[in-house]
């Protein structure tokens, strides 16, 4: 889940209350890609529909393909409306969604950049640094993600030293993340697990989504949350802003993201005002992946012999890497696993894949090894996926068994017809049982009952 | 003379051959002792059992997941970064390749540590009782040791294993047995431990004079000073760091009582002072010279200076084993230090080959004349002259034979035990019994030993036996190193599954089948198809020369019959063996020679660069790395092989398995080693490509049938015994062997047991004369082996 992918799959009365906030619209502009923008940007003070026709006149005839991605792109955000013709592809025009293109008009033409809040002075001496930030950022994020992660080891949460409030409980589980145990525990779900080896950027959406949702389940407007969330990636980094002049539900917004690490809140004398952090700006981040913000250096080494080390002391990444090696050594600055068959078997019954551990080992290389090529030695990424191949070896098919037949002479004849009807699959005519796959059940359980008449 | 000697030698085999035959008529007379000569055993070596066949519990599994080794309370030093090494508590230590003191530390961590798994990024070793004593040996002093660990430690060195090292190394190294002009001296540089020693009853006893300790000065540890001056040399001034002579205090023994006083500093207990021996071979002027030399072309490579350098660190010559990889030039050390000590040289093999290719290198790489050199195996008796010295090849089977020999080859064995040996090579150490080296060294006098090995492993962690009969491990090359160096060929190595076809593996299921599981699994069509098709391919499109690897003979046989390539195997006769490997060599049409257990070992094979195994010995590691080694011998132009060059690889392994069956679990196992030092295995899954399928044999399921029809009856005609169809040659003897191993074991009767299983043997000689019935005859003979003896 991502940015896009939410926007998209909206209802288009949700997303175009989203789009009466200039900050939505200039991320989703933002993440377009590159010929997407242009065509924005050519279209922005147009009132009048364009013919598709001239449109794919903009397009040099070989990047026919980027240009139909875009439009594509451009339709499924409701930025492009189609107008006049029918449905028909030919003949369509398109002109931009005027809500949007208001708003978007607004932010480029006029100087609406993000409010500025003078600090109270009771905060100013105590003004985090960015690095500060960072760090805190990082360390709620981290300590929800651990949560999640011990939830899921025997022992449930007794490692977790700071347990989510309530309500980011509840949003997990919402999500689909956590399930309730068979001893009535709080434990962490196949879907969880592969939520840990996702990377940050969509991970928070997941969170985010599941949080606006919740919003709008209480009754609140939950688009004002999505923008206001929008809005707080345009704010510069490390400047305070004031609560004051936010509204009731962006204040509870801020208190209950304050916990996930998207924004601090400093409060002293009576006086708050809260920084947005890195998490924040992160969400209306554009899309390319270079952009996104790489929370850590990586800092795993797999070698040839299934080997993994890690030079992490946070406890998450412990936690993470337990779940698919098998944790031999722990040291001040390092632990020593080993990929087997039977850690990587857990991960899979824990419905992680194999390409999911490989994306993993991959993205969080240590800095030794990316110039490797591949950074994950080709035959630990083989193995895994054939170990992954191996459990899906068997597949399970319905088949339905048939038996008490009358005679023997019955029995042939339904045995027969199943063969005819390629439906056979075993039989023992001393005990006079067959079975046959269930996708032909109705046609024999026809024949059984013609047979019978007779 | 020499010649001559040789010639009636051979005539003297020749007249034991034909003796043979007639041996149950006759039965005295002098043709009849011929009949005992010393049996060419080769690949029939008893080697002690290997434990492949139970499932040995690894101790990290034991371990549980959850219950790891948390060292996270070690404390970091502030500049960790800068320092490669982490040391825990239970003696496990990881290297980081990519520290800038990487070298330095990779030698000083080898001479102290056992290394465990060595690839690319982080290496690991255990410190080990073994590993420090053979440290201490080479010269380093345990608070070298500890300081140096500390230094290249992240953490704070952490109390315990210092403690550890002190206990292991105590006593270690200390006291020295010298041999100087064939007087024994016990040599110490502390006074006050030889007084201690002179407190025993025994060892006084021994004593010669009662003067004073004999003070003399020797050079200082040149190896191990270096290694401390690499990794200390930070501004330190070394204490004495000028004086590069240390004094010696001595005294000396009856050479009668050596043996006493050794054990005596064995016991356990208040003495416990294990003694190196050393050989001060340039003091020694009783043995005559030998007059060799290197010759002038030969050049040895830095790592095989190395290791010598380690065995003659002070001048003397001290014993114990260098483990280098196959092809890595083994051989070449083995002659190098034999012209470094000039006296005579004792060198043992294990198989006749193997004799005639020692006795070519030496020939090749130092100046040893014709009449220096020497071949004694039941063929070749050559005699050497006595007072002079030389170089005599032999396998250990020759020298432990433990029954009635012919006259000639007596005499001969009376000579190498009477003579005082300068150097006894030994060669492929690693499968030789440890009651076999007793023996050996029991019989013959030698002032140095040096063993010679690829592959340190045993499934039974037996090895460690070794340490005390030769000596400690003096080097261990990194295999990665070597192939990064052009040293190796740069082998791809690949597991190709193989499924089993549909008939096959029902067969394979059947419970009565339980015997025959590795002829169906081996005899696997797919299996074939992927063999045919490997061979073609390398054949025909590569032009390379391929080792087809077989364990189970029937499928040798059928394989090396269908696509009509030459094989070898136990019963083959040398000349076979020796004709076989030459057309191989040098005929350009002879690409390919199927091979069972006999070429795992030190059959010199340079031209191949392909193997294929098509079944192998159970979960052994170490016959994969053996075989393996095979084609590790580099070969092309040292530029194309380094990383970059024109080829990636030019040599390939093939392992062919079977999926679904046990060798799937036996080629994890056997991988281990390989993979340990580096390797990795690909696994290939669609072999042959489908639209070659059917150009192959087997490629109609009637042929199919025939085939499994074959497997089934063959087993049951050639075998007699359901157990054998299992195995046709090799396994079904070791397994016999293993048993009485157990037996052994239990009993303690060791040696007993061992000769009476050596002389209940049939004579191969004979077997080769007739043309061998092999299985039946051998394993009715084992079964009567009683019997047997008592006729």
């Amino acid at each position: 889940m991502d940015f896009i992918r939410y926007l998209s799959e909206l209802p288009p009365v949700k997303l175009d209350r989203l789009y009466e906030s200039h900050f939505t619209c200039q991320a989703v502009l933002r993440s377009l890609p590159p010929i997407a923008k242009q065509y924005v940007l050519r279209l922005l003070f147009i009132e009048q529909p364009i013919a598709g026709e001239t449109m794919r006149g903009w397009a040099k005839p070989e990047a026919l393909g980027k240009h139909n991605a875009a439009m594509e792109r451009l339709d499924q955000l409701r930025v492009l409306l189609e107008t006049g013709g029918k449905s028909g592809k030919k003949d369509a025009s398109y002109r931009l969604n005027p809500v949007f293109q208001q708003q978007l008009q607004r932010a480029l033409s006029g100087a609406i950049g993000p409010p500025k809040d003078p600090l109270p002075p009771a905060l100013a001496s105590h003004k985090p640094s960015p690095a500060d930030l960072n760090a805190y950022a990082l360390k709620q994020w981290e300590s929800l993600l651990l949560f999640l992660a011990n939830a899921g080891a025997p022992g449930g949460e007794r490692r977790g030293d700071q347990e989510p409030s309530k309500m980011i409980k509840g949003l997990l589980r919402r999500a689909g993340l956590m399930g309730t145990s068979d001893e009535g525990g709080v434990r962490i779900s196949d879907e969880g697990f592969r939520f840990l080896l996702m990377d940050l950027y969509k991970q928070l959406w997941v969170v985010v989504r599941e949080y606006v949702a919740e919003i709008e389940d209480q009754g609140l407007d939950g688009a004002q949350v999505t923008c206001f969330l929008m809005e707080l990636g345009f704010y510069p980094l490390g400047e305070p802003h004031g609560v004051n002049r936010l509204s009731s539900l962006q204040k509870r917004v801020v208190e209950d993201l304050a916990s996930v690490g998207l924004v601090y809140i400093q409060k002293a004398g009576g006086q708050s005002c809260f920084y947005p952090t890195r998490l924040a700006s992160n969400l209306s981040a554009s899309l390319s992946e270079s952009s996104t913000w790489q929370p850590a250096e990586g800092f795993i080494i797999v070698e040839t012999n299934f080997r993994t080390y890690g030079y992490t002391t946070s406890p998450l990444q412990i936690a993470i890497l337990r779940l698919f090696t098998r944790i031999e050594y722990v040291l001040p600055n390092l632990v020593v696993g080993t990929i087997t068959r039977e850690s990587v078997n857990t991960a899979f019954s824990n419905g992680i894949t194999a390409d999911q551990i490989v994306a993993y080992l991959q993205q969080h290389a240590a800095p030794q090894i990316r110039q490797r090529v591949p950074v994950v030695p080709e035959t630990v990424a083989d193995q895994v996926r054939l170990w992954e191949r191996d459990r899906n070896r068997v597949q399970q098919s319905r088949a339905v068994l048939y038996e008490e037949f009358p005679s023997q002479e019955r029995f042939a004849a339904v045995v027969d017809y199943a063969r005819q009807v390629g439906a056979l699959l075993w039989q023992n005519p001393i005990e006079r049982r067959f079975v046959a796959s269930d996708g032909r059940h109705d046609d024999i359980r026809a024949f059984i009952r013609n047979q019978s008449r007779t | 003379m020499s010649s001559k000697r040789k010639a009636a030698g051979e005539a003297g085999a020749a007249a034991g051959a034909s003796a043979k035959g007639k041996k149950a008529k006759k039965g005295t007379g002098k043709a009849a002792e011929e009949v005992t000569d010393p049996v060419e055993l080769d690949e029939e070596m008893p080697s002690e059992p290997e434990d492949d066949y139970l499932d040995e519990e690894e101790p990290l599994e034991e371990q549980g997941t959850f219950n790891d080794r948390d060292f996270s309370k070690l404390e970091l030093k502030p500049d960790h970064v800068n320092r490669p090494l982490w040391i825990c508590t239970d003696g496990r230590i990881f290297l980081e390749t990519y520290s800038p003191i990487y070298k330095q530390a990779y030698d000083f961590l080898i001479a102290i540590a056992e290394p465990v798994c060595r690839p690319e990024c982080v290496h690991e070793y255990n410190l080990t009782p073994h590993s420090l004593y053979a440290a201490v040996s080479v010269g380093l002093e345990t608070e070298t040791i500890i300081s140096v660990l500390e230094r290249l430690s992240k953490t704070r060195l952490p109390e315990e294993i210092a403690r550890f090292i002190r206990d292991s190394t105590l006593n270690y190294g200390k006291v020295k047995l010298v041999l100087q002009r064939n007087r024994f001296f016990v040599e110490s540089s502390s006074p006050s431990i030889l007084r201690k020693l002179l407190q025993d009853d025994v060892i006084s006893r021994a004593r010669l004079s009662r003067d004073d300790f004999t003070i003399s000065r020797a050079p200082e540890e040149a190896a191990a000073r270096e290694m401390e001056k690499d990794l200390l040399a930070e501004g330190e001034p070394e204490p004495g760091a000028e004086a590069l002579e240390k004094d010696l205090h001595s005294f000396e023994i009856d050479p009668e009582q050596v043996e006493h006083v050794k054990q005596r500093c064995l016991q356990p207990g208040d003495l416990c002072y294990p003694m190196l021996e050393e050989y001060d071979f340039r003091n020694d002027t009783v043995n005559p010279d030998l007059n060799i030399e290197l010759k002038p072309m030969t050049q040895i490579r830095p790592y095989q200076e190395k290791s010598l350098s380690k065995m003659f660190g002070n001048g003397r010559a001290r014993s114990g084993i260098i483990v280098l990889p196959c092809g890595a030039g083994k051989s070449l050390v083995g002659v190098s230090a034999s012209c470094r000590v000039k006296k005579s040289i004792l060198c043992l093999c294990t198989s006749s080959v193997s004799v005639d290719q020692w006795a070519y290198q030496f020939k090749l790489w130092s100046t040893v004349k014709d009449e220096q050199i020497t071949r004694f195996t039941s063929e070749n008796k050559e005699r050497f002259r006595p007072n002079q010295a030389s170089v005599c090849v032999t396998t250990y089977n020759m020298v432990a034979f433990g029954g009635r020999r012919s006259e000639e080859s007596e005499e001969i064995i009376n000579q190498i035990k009477s003579r005082e040996w300068g150097l006894l090579l030994m060669d492929e150490v690693h499968v030789v019994p440890a009651q076999m080296f007793r023996k050996v060294i029991g019989i013959t006098k030698s002032h140095c030993k040096l063993g010679l090995t690829a592959t340190l492993v045993r499934e039974d962690e037996r090895i460690s036996d070794l340490n005390f009969l030769i000596g400690p491990k003096l080097y261990e090359a990194n295999w990665l190193d070597l192939v990064k160096a052009g040293h190796l060929a740069n082998v791809q190595c690949a597991e190709v599954w193989c499924p089993m076809t549909r008939e096959f593996y029902r067969e394979y299921l059947k419970k009565e089948n339980a015997g025959k599981q590795q002829a169906l699994y081996v005899m696997n069509p797919n299996k074939f198809q992927a063999c045919e098709f490997l061979i073609r391919y390398h054949e025909q499109q590569r032009g390379d020369k391929i080792i087809v690897f077989s364990d189970n003979i029937f499928a040798l046989r059928e394989y090396a019959h269908a696509l009509r390539k030459p094989f070898i195997y136990g019963p083959t006769s040398h000349t076979e063996r020796s004709r076989v490997l030459y057309a191989f060599k040098h005929d350009p049409n002879v690409n390919c020679v199927f091979l069972s257990k006999v070429g795992d070992n030190s059959i010199d094979i340079p031209e191949a660069n392909v193997i294929i195994q098509i079944s192998s010995h159970a979960g052994s590691r170490r016959q994969e790395a053996q075989r393996l080694g095979r084609i590790l011998r580099p070969k092309g132009r040292a530029q194309d092989r380094v990383a970059g060059g024109a080829e990636e690889f030019n040599a390939f392994f093939y392992s062919l398995v079977s999926k679904d069956t046990v060798e799937m679990y036996y080629s994890t196992k056997r991988q281990q080693f390989l993979i340990d030092q580096g390797y990795s295995f690909k696994v290939i899954t669609e072999l042959p490509p489908p639209d070659m399928a059917s150009e192959l044999s087997y490629s109609t399921q009637q042929e199919q049938l025939d085939l499994l029809g074959r497997v089934l009856q063959a087993d049951t005609a050639e075998a007699g015994e359901e157990r054998l169809g299992e195995d046709l040659d090799d396994i079904e003897r070791y397994r016999a062997r293993r048993s009485v191993g157990n037996m052994r074991a239990l009993s303690g009767a060791d040696g007993m047991v061992y000769m009476e299983y050596s002389t209940g043997q049939p004579r191969p000689m004979g077997g080769r004369g007739r043309g061998r019935i092999p299985q039946a005859s051998r394993h009715r003979i084992f079964r009567n082996r009683y019997g047997a003896s008592r006729r």
